[in-house]
């Protein structure tokens, strides 16, 4: 019973990460029609920009996440949308998938070749070690992460629901046209929306690395889990990516358990063929309609 | 006409989509506290005009003007700003939003969701049915619904020109009826209004000039009535079937 506990807490855990990649995923696909494959890339990144930042300026892990964040958001938000996005898009979406594929194997190789291909340690931001609650007891870092993670799906959700420039990236999300026919300032919502998906994918750095650590090709489970949870939740809606994001946290843990390390990544890929077989609109997905 | 009641006027507009040139130098003058109506066959560039000058396609060649200024090349915001609303054909809400939130979008240029909020009082006055689904999502209301609340949505602005696509589209006799009273009732509190109809003679009927368009440019203009009982203009466009006496 402690030990379904504790795998449940973890997988909750590891699962609010991996929702955090897919919940970005979903909310540039929503408001761009940007499909990113190097989302996995976008996390593992960010990580590499924290550890230099430790290792060359000598700072904390918290400064070093500040710095990575700023780097993150102007680079992997602004300078992505400028540069690649923006001259892409009216190609198309395949084209722009294409790009974004590109752009992935470009970030992995850099990082291999101008920092490291070995797998470096990364500092946890939480203790280690476990708290009892009542007869369990689970991992503090698990814990953290979830807390940690929670808040920012609560703000995010809150900031998109409950504020009038989260309410106009609906409305740009929803109907593009109609947004700019009343004047949303069209442009800047897109903008929010790259600058958001890059402050998400830094915190899934720092949430996840300390369990992966930080490695070059990180990028490409990630990425195939962020993609997944998207689709599995539903691709036009944030709730979908998020229980998607869950659901594949859980199902890697217990799988690694009860069945087999081995067959952990081969899991959300049958989950992917079993849903698109039998409930292809995802699991809260509904034809032709987009939430945030 | 003199100028000083035109309150949108555009010269030798060129536009279209792509390589698609759809306004071959199309010149209108649309006066001030009048409903207009454009008339005119499929393909005309009726639709087109309003995307051009609402600036939500480029205007290639030619100069549009609104209120005395020009305005060619601006962006939507701006031109709302200026006092012009365009509420296109079809469905514009968004309909995962509530009928308060869509109303509220309404207002984003205005700057001030205080101000919107004000404004917003003065829409549900005027459409009662709409208070009364305030918090229902959009989707879920009548088509009928949907259209007042488009134009509500549009008329939070105060505009000074409201440019209408296919008003009636979709909608019973009944419903079409309040829809062109609403227009009529705008044009009397000293809104200028530009519809494009496909209903064309109940258009007319209500309309105090018309605009013909054909291929990309004016045919002709003149008072509404006129243009209702123009012999050639009835077979044309107004339904050959119904050839008037």
């Amino acid at each position: 019973m402690s030990d379904i506990v504790q795998l449940f807490v973890s997988g909750i855990s590891t699962g609010a990460i991996y929702a955090l990649a897919a919940m970005g995923f979903t909310l540039l696909w929503q408001t761009t029609g940007t499909i990113n494959f190097a989302q996995g890339e976008f996390v593992m990144l960010p990580a590499f920009i924290m550890l230099a930042a430790m290792n060359l300026l000598d700072v904390g892990l918290l400064s070093a996440f500040v710095i990575s964040l700023v780097v993150s958001m102007v680079l992997l938000g602004a300078a992505f949308k400028r540069a690649l996005v923006d001259p892409m898009a009216h190609h198309g979406v395949l084209p722009l998938i294409i790009a974004t594929i590109a752009l992935g194997i470009f970030m992995k190789e850099a990082v291999k070749t101008f920092y490291s291909a070995e797998a470096q340690p990364f500092a946890a931001f939480a203790p280690e070690g476990a708290m009892r609650i009542g007869p369990v007891s689970v991992s503090i870092e698990n814990i953290a992460v979830l807390a940690v993670a929670v808040v920012a799906i609560l703000a995010l959700q809150l900031f998109l629901q409950r504020t009038f420039a989260g309410r106009c990236m609906q409305a740009v999300a929803q109907n593009r046209e109609s947004a700019r026919i009343l004047g949303v300032p069209v442009e800047r919502m897109v903008l929010y929306t790259f600058l958001i998906n890059a402050a998400l994918a830094t915190l899934a750095a720092l949430l996840v690395t300390p369990t992966y650590l930080a490695k070059f090709d990180n990028g490409e489970s990630l990425g195939l889990i962020a993609f997944i949870a998207a689709i599995v939740g539903g691709f036009n809606q944030m709730r979908g990516a998020l229980a998607g994001g869950l659901l594949i946290g859980l199902i890697d843990n217990f799988t690694a358990v009860y069945i087999s390390t081995q067959y952990r990544h081969a899991i959300p890929l049958i989950l992917l063929i079993v849903v698109i077989l039998f409930r292809p609109q995802g699991l809260f997905g509904r034809a032709e309609e987009r939430r945030l | 006409m003199a100028d000083s009641n035109i309150i949108l006027r555009t010269e030798k507009l060129v536009s279209g989509y792509g390589a698609t040139t759809i306004l071959h130098g199309a010149s209108i003058a649309v006066r001030e506290k009048r409903i207009t109506t454009i008339i005119g066959p499929n393909g005309a560039g009726k639709s087109t005009l309003f995307r051009a000058v609402f600036g939500l396609l480029p205007a290639r060649e030619g100069k549009i003007m609104f209120r005395g200024e020009d305005i060619t090349g601006s962006a939507p915001r701006a031109l709302l700003r200026r006092g012009l609303a365009y509420v296109p054909q079809g469905r514009n809400l968004f309909g995962e939003l509530s009928v308060a939130e869509n109303l509220e979008l309404g207002g984003v240029s205005l700057g001030s969701l205080a101000l919107t909020r004000q404004r917003m009082g003065a829409v549900f006055e005027r459409f009662p049915a709409l208070k009364l689904r305030a918090g229902a999502q959009a989707s879920t209301l009548s088509g009928g619904e949907q259209k007042m609340l488009e134009v509500g949505r549009a008329l939070l602005l105060e505009p000074k020109l409201l440019m209408i696509d296919e008003p009636s589209i979709g909608l019973s006799p009944k419903l079409v009826g309040d829809v062109f009273a609403l227009l009529t009732g705008l044009r009397d509190t000293g809104v200028s209004v530009l519809m494009v109809e496909q209903n064309a003679r109940a258009a007319l009927a209500i309309s105090d000039d018309a605009l013909v368009l054909q291929q990309g440019r004016l045919a002709l203009s003149g008072a509404a009535s006129e243009i209702l009982d123009h012999p050639e203009i009835g077979r044309l466009f107004l339904g050959g079937g119904l050839k008037r006496a």
